[in-house]
């Protein structure tokens, strides 16, 4: 058998756009991210224990589904926020 | 005389005792002005400030009233004491200690006698202890949902390393098994896109906790192949428990981009009957080329879980040779779907009315989707059970290269394209339409405000003729093409 490579016949590899198939993309990280900020809200305006642990979970959830090209910035602040929510929660 | 006085003192004992429970009460100094030395020892003791009270002023009364009477022992009493009193209370200080009354400095009562508990005092010091609410209290009761959370969120946080860990070692042990037949295949296994120079990384792209890419390229016939290991999440906790009612399996997907000249035109997909129905709803090409319903493989020895849907019986009968049949038949457990499309371009987009002008970019593509065994319980192990599929990636490539359709396929195949994009171009025609007359609007537009700027007043004129000259000639063509369409129709 002939050797079937042909080096000189290499194409890079290109990353698939996402943004032409959004169908294509998870959106379970982008919605937790949603909830993750809105419970927190809620437990700091609220002063409800419960949102605030709800928050940590959902910050964690979105951590955990997250792609590693997506933006590690916009995780910690909503990670940072529920834990603040958290505390602020059982400050008062 | 005497007995009259020693009535008045037992009188005086339970009264002076129920009023020892009272702070407030105060007669005793009342008592301190009647008669120093007849009530002396009747006094009530029972305020700590009244410091006069507990005077002990032996009278020169029997000794054995002084005996029953006299209460010793009062701590704070005890400076107030002279010396006589305090000799003379030791000697008569047999049922009470000064050690008993320790602690009790509030009421020691003086007219507690023989009858007397000391323990009965205690009552009127104790604490009651209140119910203290809940949230105050320091016991691990009141933190059981703190409690919960903090396991919860530990159990999640275990969950994610261990499931961050299985799905690498399946990967990595997916690589070890594949690396051999990818590296005597293809010339550039593993690239990231990164490196300036086109070197094999010879690892997996991660692109995430579950899906890792390999993209191989620098073969014949092909432009590259992209080879995506989609994992379950075992990361996710959620995604976890959700498996346990509903079973998924870990998949392997291959997308080969074939080059333009090695491959002929048609589009073919075998593969389960469910995974068929939702391509042929799901992917643009399948739903366009080939209408009818999956059909059975039985005539050509596949099991029946599989199903071929194929835009000719010509492409069926090309396709399924002994070969594939054979890599059909032994894998199907394995085998999710396998399509071959020369007019791929994805899933199909969903898009607004008027937003769709132009029909979407295609490659001809080679698609192959592999459930890995074990149906979510997978070890490393079996990765290498998926060896033979990749053998039969590469030789549908070669296939694909080697498979022409005769003339009347290759008509018929023409034909179908020509349709396709006839119905595309028919249900754009009013958005084209609309943009072409906008299009000419503009050019008016744009002439119209050319002529009223220019300056000199000769031009002007002279541009506006030529305007309305070119108008009038449009005009004529038009009319023209009316009278030969209905010279035609006639």
């Amino acid at each position: 058998m002939a050797d079937p490579r042909r080096p000189g016949k290499v194409a890079r590899y290109k990353p698939p756009a996402t943004e032409t198939n959004p169908a294509l993309e998870d959106p379970t990280p982008d919605y937790m991210n949603l909830l993750g900020m809105v419970f927190s809200m809620c437990g700091l305006m609220l002063k409800l224990k419960w949102c605030a642990w709800i928050a940590v979970y959902c910050s964690f959830i979105s951590f955990a589904n997250s792609r590693s090209s997506e933006d590690t910035k916009q995780m910690m602040s909503s990670f940072m926020l529920s834990i603040s929510a958290v505390v602020m929660s059982y400050l008062q | 005389m005497k007995n009259l006085y020693i009535f008045i003192a037992v009188l005086f004992i339970p009264w002076s005792f129920s009023l020892a429970k009272y702070d407030e009460f105060e007669d005793g100094d009342d008592i301190m002005e009647y008669d120093d030395n007849d009530f002396a020892e009747f006094e009530d003791v029972s305020e700590d400030t009244v410091t006069e009270s507990p005077q002990r002023i032996i009278t020169t009364e029997d000794d054995e009233e002084e005996a029953t009477v006299e209460l010793e022992g009062q701590d704070e009493n005890q400076e107030d004491f002279d010396d006589a009193d305090t000799q003379e209370g030791d000697t008569e200080s047999e049922p009470y200690d000064d050690e008993e009354f320790e602690g009790y400095e509030e009421k020691p009562d003086a007219s507690h006698s023989k009858n007397k508990d000391p323990i009965t005092i205690v009552n009127v010091v104790s604490v009651t202890f209140p119910q203290v609410p809940a949230h105050l209290q320091n016991s691990w009761e009141s933190y059981y949902m703190e409690i919960l959370m903090v396991t919860g969120l530990l159990a999640y946080i275990m969950n994610y390393i261990i499931g961050k860990n299985k799905n690498n070692r399946l990967a990595h042990a997916w690589f070890n098994t594949h690396r051999e037949l990818l590296e005597s295949n293809f010339a550039l296994v593993g690239d990231d896109g990164t490196n300036k120079e086109a070197t094999s990384t010879g690892k997996l792209n991660q692109e995430n906790e579950h899906i890792y890419n390999l993209w191989c390229s620098g073969r014949v016939c092909c432009e590259g192949m992209l080879i995506q290991l989609k994992f379950l999440k075992r990361q996710d906790l959620l995604n976890v428990l959700a498996r346990m009612m509903r079973p998924a399996s870990d998949q392997v997907q291959i997308k080969v981009t074939m080059n333009d000249e090695d491959m002929d035109t048609y589009v073919f997909a075998v593969g389960t009957r469910k995974a068929l129905v939702r391509l042929q709803k799901e992917m643009q090409d399948l739903s366009e080329f080939c209408s009818d319903k999956p059909k059975s493989g039985a005539k050509y020895g596949l099991p029946d879980s599989l199903a071929i849907l194929s835009e000719m019986g010509e492409v069926t009968e090309g396709m399924m040779d002994a070969k594939m049949i054979h890599f059909l038949t032994h894998y199907a457990d394995k085998i999710d779907s396998v399509q071959f499309s020369d007019q791929f371009s994805g899933p199909k987009l969903m898009q607004e009315e008027g937003q769709l002008t132009k029909l979407p970019e295609t490659k001809k593509t080679l698609l192959f989707t592999f459930n890995v065994p074990g149906s979510g319980n997978t070890s490393p192990k079996d990765m290498e059970s998926l060896l033979p599929l990749m053998s039969m990636v590469i030789y549908s490539i070669d296939k694909a290269k080697k498979f022409r359709l005769n003339r009347e396929g290759k008509q018929k195949a023409d034909k179908n394209r020509a349709r396709v994009e006839e119905n595309f171009l028919k249900l754009t025609h009013v958005q084209r339409q609309e943009a072409a007359q906008s299009r000419r609007e503009e050019k008016k537009r744009a002439e119209k405000e050319r002529i009223m700027n220019e300056e000199d007043p000769e031009k002007q004129r002279r541009l506006e003729e030529a305007a309305l000259r070119r108008e009038q000639k449009k005009l004529e063509k038009k009319q023209m093409k009316m009278k030969q369409i209905k010279v035609k129709a006639m």
